[in-house]
């Protein structure tokens, strides 16, 4: 496979900042032939920022986002063929570990034989404490309590600065239902933060 | 356009994402409209706290072993794979062993895992970089050996997960931790033989890990058939 030296920033939002191009291309050859100590590297590169998404993406369950984060570097492992060079290492591990969270909510749909709505906020964490109006939480603990299609959209645009078509593309969804949720995340954060009322059943707009 | 509608609009004025078309009226409105005001303003205050949310995570320090461990595993599966057509699940699966066998197999790990420290401690990597050079011959009868190892190793495993029942767990964390020990010695060699393809002391290294591999689940098998 062609591996150009074309680590480029062009797609995704967050190449880690100390990214060396040159060192991680190196890496990614290395691991490619089978140097798993080569790998180590660009995990101890790139592990922070995939684990604080996986944090986040996992409602603040350190031990869920810790075996969400274990998928993403196992998969990284096997795919590292796929990588094309067309985007920065740390934005393709990104994706990979939301696509990687999606398949695993998927499979846990399916051996529950239960679909939990992106809409349900009854069965979800923070969900009894979403009509607390006078309990305020940190910014950390906010973000967990939100139903997941609104923490996923939440984490993904205002954390990670994906834009909503892109977040729309890899969550299999329109931009319209991005911003939708997106509008009930902040509107339930503000809630929950401030202290004020929450608006209604999912927010004033729906 | 009506208070109704800007207030939809809000979310993508806050966050710059509004058309330069719609974003003039908009601004006009928020200007004069408290309602409005307050929300953009309580909107700006959120975005703002997620800004300052970390980047940055550290990850618990076992995450990088259990990773580097689920490497091997499917690294052994995957060459075990180019030689026989079942995939042992042996790893995947809950498997016992007998408690008379625990003070069996905690013998054998200790010897297995001295070994291994012992093969280490001569092979610095001072001496591995000065190392023979194999030969085209030598390289060939390796992989023949390798896939030889790998497919015993792969029966065996099969014929262990065939027979979970029973066992003590101590036991069986014991032996688990005896094969991690070897399966990361065999991931260490692997690594620097790719970096140093015919180096002769890191096959020899490579062979050394695979008997013992091969022996402790021998030794296994035998002991869970006896009991």
């Amino acid at each position: 496979m062609k591996l150009s030296a074309v680590v480029s920033d062009s797609i995704g939002p967050f190449p880690s900042p100390t990214e060396d191009k040159t060192a991680t291309l190196d890496c990614i050859r290395r691991a490619r032939a089978g140097d798993v100590d080569a790998f180590e590297v660009l995990y101890r590169e790139h592990s922070g920022r995939v684990y604080a998404l996986c944090v986040r993406l996992k409602a603040g369950d350190r031990s869920n986002a810790t075996e969400l984060m274990q998928d993403v570097f196992i998969k990284a492992w096997r795919r590292l063929e796929t990588f094309r060079g067309d985007c920065a290492f740390g934005s393709w591990l990104h994706r990979l570990a939301v696509n990687t969270m999606l398949e695993n909510a998927r499979s846990d749909r399916r051996r529950s034989a239960r679909v939990l709505s992106m809409e349900d906020t009854s069965l979800l964490p923070g969900a009894a404490r979403s009509n607390s109006i006078d309990l305020k939480m940190d910014m950390e603990e906010a973000v967990a309590s939100l139903p997941r299609g609104a923490r996923t959209a939440f984490v993904l645009h205002d954390v990670e600065g994906y834009q909503h078509q892109e977040i729309a593309e890899q969550l299999g969804v329109s931009v319209g239902t991005v911003k939708a949720q997106l509008h009930r995340a902040r509107r339930l954060l503000r809630a929950r933060l401030e202290g004020t009322k929450e608006e209604g059943n999912g927010g004033i707009d729906e | 356009m009506t208070h109704e509608v800007i207030r939809h609009l809000l979310d993508d004025y806050v966050t710059g994402e509004l058309s330069e078309d719609a974003r003039g009226p908009v601004a006009d409105h928020v200007a004069v409209c408290e309602i409005c005001s307050a929300e953009v303003e309580s909107l700006e205050r959120i975005l703002a706290r997620a800004s300052e949310l970390p980047k940055s995570i550290e990850p618990p320090a076992e995450a990088w072993s259990n990773i580097r461990t689920a490497i091997l595993r499917e690294e052994n599966s995957a060459a075990a794979h180019s030689t026989r057509t079942a995939t042992p699940a042996f790893w995947r699966r809950p498997w016992v062993v007998t408690a008379a066998a625990a003070a069996a197999v905690a013998v054998l790990s200790s010897t297995i895992t001295a070994a291994y420290l012992n093969s280490r401690s001569h092979t610095s990597s001072a001496s591995i970089t000065t190392s023979e050079t194999a030969t085209p011959a030598t390289l060939a009868a390796f992989t023949v050996e390798e896939n030889n190892y790998l497919r015993q190793a792969s029966a065996l495993q099969d014929l262990l997960d065939q027979q979970e029942t029973a066992l003590a767990p101590e036991t069986v964390a014991q032996l688990k931790a005896s094969l991690r020990t070897i399966d990361e010695a065999i991931l260490e060699a692997r690594s620097a033989l790719a970096r140093d393809p015919s180096n002769k002391l890191l096959i020899e290294m490579l062979s050394t890990n695979y008997k013992q591999k091969v022996d402790l689940l021998r030794r296994s098998t035998e002991m869970t058939r006896g009991t």
